[in-house]
């Protein structure tokens, strides 16, 4: 039985929760403390058993007037997808133009997310 | 691959340059050898800028010669080569009765070296001209100038550069071998070079140098001094320059503020010796002490006012148990004919110059015919100050004609594009972000080169093909970058 | 963008936006982190997307831009004197709204003490190479300061590939949000050593490494707590500093607290129909209240073209009192609501924030988490200040 500490990040409040859970393959929280709202709990349970992110990164464009078009995830992803998610990341080619939400790579790793460009290419002329 | 010459001179920094300069206005086959990529990244370049007048030195030392005719030529020079100068004069000030004795000793031996337009001053004349300034009375030197230091050094060699010295950059002097012509010189790159006449201007390496050839009675001890720089906000507190009297065996590291020709002023420098001829780092003892200093002598400053901090080294002849100074070392070897050595050339090095240029090539003459070309090119190209210094209506013409003038890139300091691509492409080339600074004054703002460096980069890569690895700060394994992202 | 935007929505029709850079949107094209927006359109954006939101609308009311173009000087009657490769010329403003942004406090700001070599950038110049430039800074990476941009930098370095030897914060607490504590170190185990800052820098041609040490209470270096620390990179996020060189040379006064101009409740500085806003008034932490303060300074602009605000009658103070770094505005005229914005010395929690007039409360806010690093607002109606003589914002 372990106990962890960790700052809610839902909301400003910040409550800072110290969760107090059973280790092993799937650990099982026992108990959490500090919170404001329900939402603090679900969350803990979330981060500690399967923490999600959003990440974001760039693909290479060939011919833009950017050698770069910046990129994130549509949706969370585990936070253990993110190395596999980075690799088809980081091999993709992309050509201009590129549009603002123009889905670049479609759920990489198995994960169910979309890989997204967040800013326009234009065609370098 | 062997290079021969008639002179060769070692070192690319101000006195080399100015030596350079002066050889180039003659039909013959000279270059230079500097170990850095660029020329004066030595003392040349790490100092006050300041044009002395010559009341320090002792009459008859070729200090005190050298420097009076140094400053009187500095004028002309700067105007053919386009460097800034402004002879703004120097206040020696007396801050106790003691120092009043020291002011008239002072002006004596300024008078006896001829150095010109020399006064005491009495309290209200010195408020006049330096408003809410301290002390009893001031010797006034209105010979004294400021320079830029490096300007000049870069200035010096692309004019010699354009009259046909070759500049070989990034050659380190390795071995000398005296050989029937003259001198058979390796490098550490693997190259050599051979000439009749071999002249040393290595500054803080000159007495390595000297032991190349079995010379052994020269030592240089590097003296570190530190300063920093202040943000041109300040720069119309001090109208001239203002410094204290000496004093013999005073506490105290004696630190001032000068005045740059482009807006800073300098605090500093500290004196420390130091055991590497190239430990230039800066250090928290010293930086305090220049702040507290700084904050005691303008009261305006605020700690957002501090830029930067760089250090120089002093060429000290003198070991530390000594200190002072000892007189330059000038002279051509009876024992190695065709070496003609330069030895301990610290301050007043920099105002000194041209005249140690006059004096080598007289020595050279001794050893080689010298014939006058028709062709030398006395004025370098371009202007001394920068776009942001001209008139509304000057920017607006010089704009209209080249766009490149209206793109500011260095936004602190309003460099233009056209600026940068001058600067980049100056006769002798860039290897070096530092060699762009020093030529443009990009990246010597409030920022640093924080808003600017990315749009320097972006200029390197898609006028002139740089990739990533290409970039280099200073030396030859100071990249920039590690590589691609993708 | 924001600004320009606002202005032309509350109907000025003659509304121009200079930006010196090729592009619009300044800063946030480099900041492809998401996080923008939340507030503002209620999604997780990232900083171009935001960007391209206010671009889209400016273009949709055909605003004028003029890229490329910098403003090299202002006068005290709004004249622009703008530089672009189209010509030096001068601009005639009745209205002219500053938003410059800020630059980022440099290693020579700082004296930071040994020698020069390169691989020392600040975070943002390195998140320039790194996302709009497509060049990698380094591999084995130290960073200065643990305020979001070094935590945002800490980790795009590490998911390129960099490896990150910790981040290294002067004060006992982070300036950063726990969201990116959390997301940026915790997830790729990089150490955040608090009270230990950089003491030296080793390397005579690029870095070699640096000498970090625990600081004591007056952050000054404890002796024996020091130890080297390899490295090639050396990322510098030790303050963003209002770039108001534009303000001081037109004489406008600065606040030094916030080293922005001081403003009234219609962000105007001492030049009249001159507003100031965004990160050049201070520094934000969140785009969203950027764009926010902005619209009203958009809106305050119009009002003052069309002769509807006129000098106030009174100037009354605001001070920072127990606990508060700073507030703005500086001065309120009493005559409309305002929305004060201010910071808190230190990190508390359970606290209350009150604006008082001497023994009178005027508004308060109940609080559970206070931090340095993030920007708190209070609304104050026109009717509880018409009468105040001067406010004081304190912590309580």
């Amino acid at each position: 039985m372990i106990k962890k500490e960790l700052t809610c990040v839902l909301c400003p409040n910040g409550c800072p929760l110290e969760i107090t859970l059973e280790e092993g393959p799937t650990p099982v929280i026992k108990e959490v403390v500090g919170y404001h709202c329900k939402r603090g709990p679900e969350w803990a349970e979330q981060e500690l058993i399967n923490p999600m992110r959003t990440i974001a990164s760039s693909i290479l464009v060939g011919g833009g007037d950017f050698p770069l078009v910046s990129v994130r995830t549509d949706s969370a992803i585990p936070l253990a997808s993110i190395a596999k998610v980075m690799e088809a990341i980081k091999t993709v080619r992309v050509k201009a133009p590129v549009r603002i939400g123009d889905i670049l790579i479609s759920k990489p790793a198995d994960t169910s997310c979309n890989i997204i460009a967040t800013r326009h290419v234009r065609t370098a002329s | 691959m062997t290079n021969f010459y008639d002179v060769i001179v070692i070192g690319a920094g101000v006195v080399g340059n100015a030596i350079a300069r002066e050889l180039s206005r003659f039909d013959i086959k000279a270059a230079v050898l500097e170990q850095e990529l660029d020329v004066g990244g030595g003392t040349s370049s790490r100092n006050s800028g300041v044009v002395h007048s010559g009341i320090h030195y002792k009459p008859g030392t070729l200090r005190a010669k050298l420097d009076v005719q140094g400053n009187a030529m500095m004028g002309a020079l700067c105007s053919d080569l386009k460097v800034k100068i402004q002879y703004i004069g120097k206040l020696t000030v007396a801050q106790e009765e003691a120092d009043i004795k020291t002011l008239h000793s002072l002006k004596e031996q300024g008078e006896a070296n001829g150095v010109p337009g020399l006064s005491i001053l009495n309290r209200e004349q010195m408020e006049r001209l330096q408003p809410g300034i301290g002390g009893l009375m001031a010797l006034h030197s209105p010979s004294t100038g400021i320079i830029c230091p490096y300007g000049l050094t870069i200035a010096l060699a692309e004019n010699a550069y354009v009259n046909g010295i070759s500049y070989h950059l990034g050659q380190q002097v390795a071995a000398i071998n005296r050989t029937a012509e003259g001198f058979d010189i390796s490098t550490r790159q693997g190259e050599r070079f051979r000439s009749r006449v071999l002249i040393n201007s290595a500054g803080l390496y000159s007495d390595a140098i000297c032991r190349m050839l079995g010379i052994d009675e020269y030592r240089i001890y590097p003296c570190r001094g530190e300063y920093l720089i202040l943000d041109k906000r300040l720069s119309g507190s001090l109208s001239l320059l203002v410094y204290p009297a000496p004093h013999k065996g005073g506490a105290g590291l004696g630190i001032h503020l000068t005045n740059t020709v482009d807006g800073n002023i300098l605090i500093g420098p500290s004196n420390e010796y130091v055991g590497e001829a190239d430990d230039y780092a800066s250090t928290a003892e010293i930086m305090n002490l220049l702040k507290k200093e700084g904050h005691e002598l303008l009261p305006g400053i605020s700690a957002a006012d501090f830029i930067r901090n760089f250090s120089g080294l002093r060429a000290k002849q003198a070991p530390p148990s000594e200190g002072g100074f000892r007189d330059f070392v000038i002279e051509s070897r009876k024992d190695i004919p065709g070496f003609i050595n330069l030895v301990g050339i610290e301050s007043p090095g920099l105002t000194s110059a041209p005249a140690i240029g006059l004096m080598v090539r007289n020595l050279v003459e001794e050893l080689l015919p010298l014939p006058l070309k028709d062709s030398f090119i006395a004025e370098r190209e371009g202007r001394a100050g920068f776009f942001f210094e001209l008139s509304p209506e000057e920017k607006a013409d010089l704009v209209a004609q080249n766009p490149d003038y209206g793109e500011v890139v260095c936004r602190c300091e309003q460099i233009t594009r056209k600026e940068v691509l001058d600067a980049i492409q100056n006769p002798l080339g860039i290897r070096t972000i530092n060699g762009l600074k020093y030529r443009s004054r990009a990246m010597m703002g409030r920022c640093q080169g924080g808003f600017c460096l990315p749009r320097i980069v972006a200029i390197l890569e898609k006028e002139f093909g740089y990739r990533p690895e290409d970039y280099l700060l200073q030396h030859a394994s100071s990249k920039l970058f590690a590589g691609r992202v993708r | 963008m924001s600004a320009a935007v606002s202005a032309r929505q509350n109907g000025c029709d003659n509304v121009l936006l200079l930006e010196r850079d090729r592009i619009l949107g300044g800063i946030l094209n480099q900041c492809i982190h998401d996080g923008f927006g939340l507030h503002r359109f209620g999604e997780a954006l990232t900083g171009p997307e935001y960007a391209q939101r206010y671009i889209d609308e400016y273009e949709k009311m055909k605003g004028e831009v003029m890229l490329g173009t910098i403003v090299l000087n202002m006068d005290a009657e709004r004249n622009l004197f703008v530089s672009s490769r189209n010509g030096f010329t001068k601009i005639e403003a009745r209205a002219v709204i500053l938003a410059m942004g800020c630059r980022e406090r440099t290693a020579g700001a700082i004296s930071l003490p040994g020698t020069r070599p390169s691989g020392i950038y600040t975070a943002g110049a390195a998140q320039n190479f790194i996302n709009l430039q497509n060049i990698m800074v380094g591999k084995r990476v130290v960073i200065m300061g643990s305020g979001d941009i070094g935590l945002i930098m800490a980790r795009r370095m590490t998911l390129e590939g960099a490896r990150v030897e910790g981040v290294f914060e002067l004060l006992p607490y982070s300036s950063g949000l726990p969201r990116n504590i959390q997301q940026c170190l915790n997830d790729y185990d990089i150490p955040l050593h608090l009270a230990t800052s950089v003491i030296q820098i080793h390397g005579k041609e690029r870095l070699t490494g640096v000498t970090v040490a625990r600081m004591d209470g007056n952050f000054k270096p404890i002796q024996g707590s020091e130890w080297f620390v390899p490295c090639d990179t050396l990322l510098l996020s030790v303050g963003l500093i209002p770039e108001n060189e534009l303000s001081r040379n037109a004489s406008i006064a600065i606040e030094p607290r916030t080293s922005g101009a001081s403003v009234d409740d219609t962000l105007m500085t001492s030049i009249p129909g001159v507003f100031s806003c965004g990160n050049v008034l201070h520094v934000h932490d969140l785009a969203d209240w950027v764009s926010e303060e902005s619209a009203l300074a958009g809106q305050f602009a119009v009002q003052y073209l069309n002769g509807e605000i006129s000098p106030p009658q009174k100037s009354i103070p605001i001070l920072a009192g127990a606990g508060v770094r700073y507030v703005l505005p500086q001065s309120i005229s009493g005559q409309r609501d305002v929305t004060l914005s201010l910071r808190v010395a230190s990190p508390s929690r359970n606290r209350v924030v009150k604006v008082n007039d001497g023994e009178r409360l005027v508004a308060n806010k109940k609080m559970l988490r206070l931090h340095p690093a993030e920007m708190i607002h209070i609304k104050v109606k026109a009717e509880k200040i018409s009468e105040a003589g001067r406010l004081e914002v304190s912590v309580a």
